[in-house]
């Protein structure tokens, strides 16, 4: 896939984010492309959450990112959830997003698992659910294998954004 | 929180998981261990060596992952024991976290899927914490003389049609030929394995 259908998720979610009922685009991404979407933020730290939905422990956290998200963005925090469920679960993982309040792009898995775990970073075992931190270069500074908790994400982002102050 | 309060919070996120994997060449960990089986008898992963190595699968019974590759791995595991390699698959999730990890449903689970090999309990988690597995299901092939020969995934897929690249059960066959392994390490993505507290 180009760079064409991120562009269409993210005027689609332009145009769709306002409406009462909004659901949220999940734009495919291989690695390469994510690490592209991440450069492209120009966040002070981008945090990047792969999760499922037949993944219990992601769907326990998902809240608290989407809280993070809401609190961190005028700090300068851009979080970016990608899914690694099949295409064919898109129509569940944009319920399971719309349930939970989430009303930007998020992105799913569109690229065999090595590719992508290796492209994203070589050191992540594969394991669900998966946070990585990015600076505001695009480098990788922080991973989590595992769920965590609100006060956990605030720890491991918190000094990335304060490097930038 | 001063800052360097932070980076040692982040720094333990970040590693205190579990220990860094087994890396190609380093010896079975843990093969001395006794963990009961399906069929209640208790053995060590020594017990299940074949005479060209031994083929040791981290999995469980909950894993939306695991079930995609079952049936697979099943065929792979009762094809090394004919060639000569041993299998133990291993459970190390504690069950109070997914009930449906629990030793009955292995019971369950083994007779469905026929494994022709021991799957047994890791009831400390102490067992996939030595081998640093940290998901499941992932896969850790030793050689005759204990040394990890192959590591990762089963293939390329977990949708079985899908599937071009069959890793495991070429590094089986390799090995029991004596042939040269060809891709020793592979990923995959799983479930975090749910360690039973420390004891």
């Amino acid at each position: 896939m180009g760079r064409w259908a991120l562009g269409l998720g993210l005027a689609l979610w332009v145009a769709g984010c306002g409406r009462p009922d909004p659901a949220p685009p999940v734009i495919p991404v291989t690695a390469a492309e994510l690490r592209r979407v991440i450069t492209a933020a120009r966040a002070k730290a981008v945090l990047v959450n792969v999760w499922a939905t037949w993944c219990g422990p992601c769907r326990e956290e998902l809240p608290d990112l989407v809280r993070l998200e809401r609190d961190g963005r005028a700090a300068g925090l851009k979080v970016l959830l990608v899914s690694a469920d099949s295409e064919s679960d898109l129509p569940q993982v944009k319920r399971f997003l719309a349930q939970h309040g989430v009303c930007f792009p998020t992105y799913f898995k569109a690229q065999k698992d090595m590719e992508f775990i290796n492209g994203l970073d070589p050191r992540w075992s594969g394991a669900l659910p998966a946070t990585f931190i990015f600076d505001n270069q695009g480098k990788l500074v922080n991973r989590l294998e595992g769920k965590a908790t609100y006060a956990e994400f605030v720890a491991l982002i918190q000094p990335v954004l304060e490097e930038q102050q | 929180m001063n800052r360097m309060q932070t980076m040692a919070i982040v720094f333990t996120l970040a590693t205190g998981a579990h220990a860094a994997s087994l890396q190609l060449g380093d010896t079975l960990p843990a093969r001395d261990v006794p963990m009961k089986n399906v069929d209640g008898k208790t053995l060590t992963i020594a017990d299940a060596k074949g005479r060209h190595g031994t083929l040791v699968i981290f999995s469980c019974n909950h894993c939306p992952f695991v079930k995609a590759w079952e049936t697979r791995i099943a065929a792979v595991g009762n094809a090394a024991l004919a060639k000569g390699v041993g299998v133990i698959q291993i459970n190390a999730n504690d069950p109070a976290v997914q009930p449906a990890d629990g030793y009955q449903e292995m019971q369950q689970r083994a007779r469905e899927r026929g494994f022709q090999f021991p799957y047994v309990v890791d009831a400390t988690s102490d067992v996939a914490r030595a081998f640093g597995a940290g998901h499941t299901p992932e896969c850790f092939l030793f050689d005759a003389a204990d040394k990890l020969v192959y590591r990762g995934a089963v293939d390329d897929d977990k949708d079985a049609a899908r599937v071009t690249q069959h890793w495991l059960r070429d590094a089986v066959d390799a090995l029991a030929a004596g042939r040269e392994i060809a891709t020793k390490e592979t990923k995959a993505i799983g479930c975090t394995i749910k360690f039973r507290k420390k004891s």
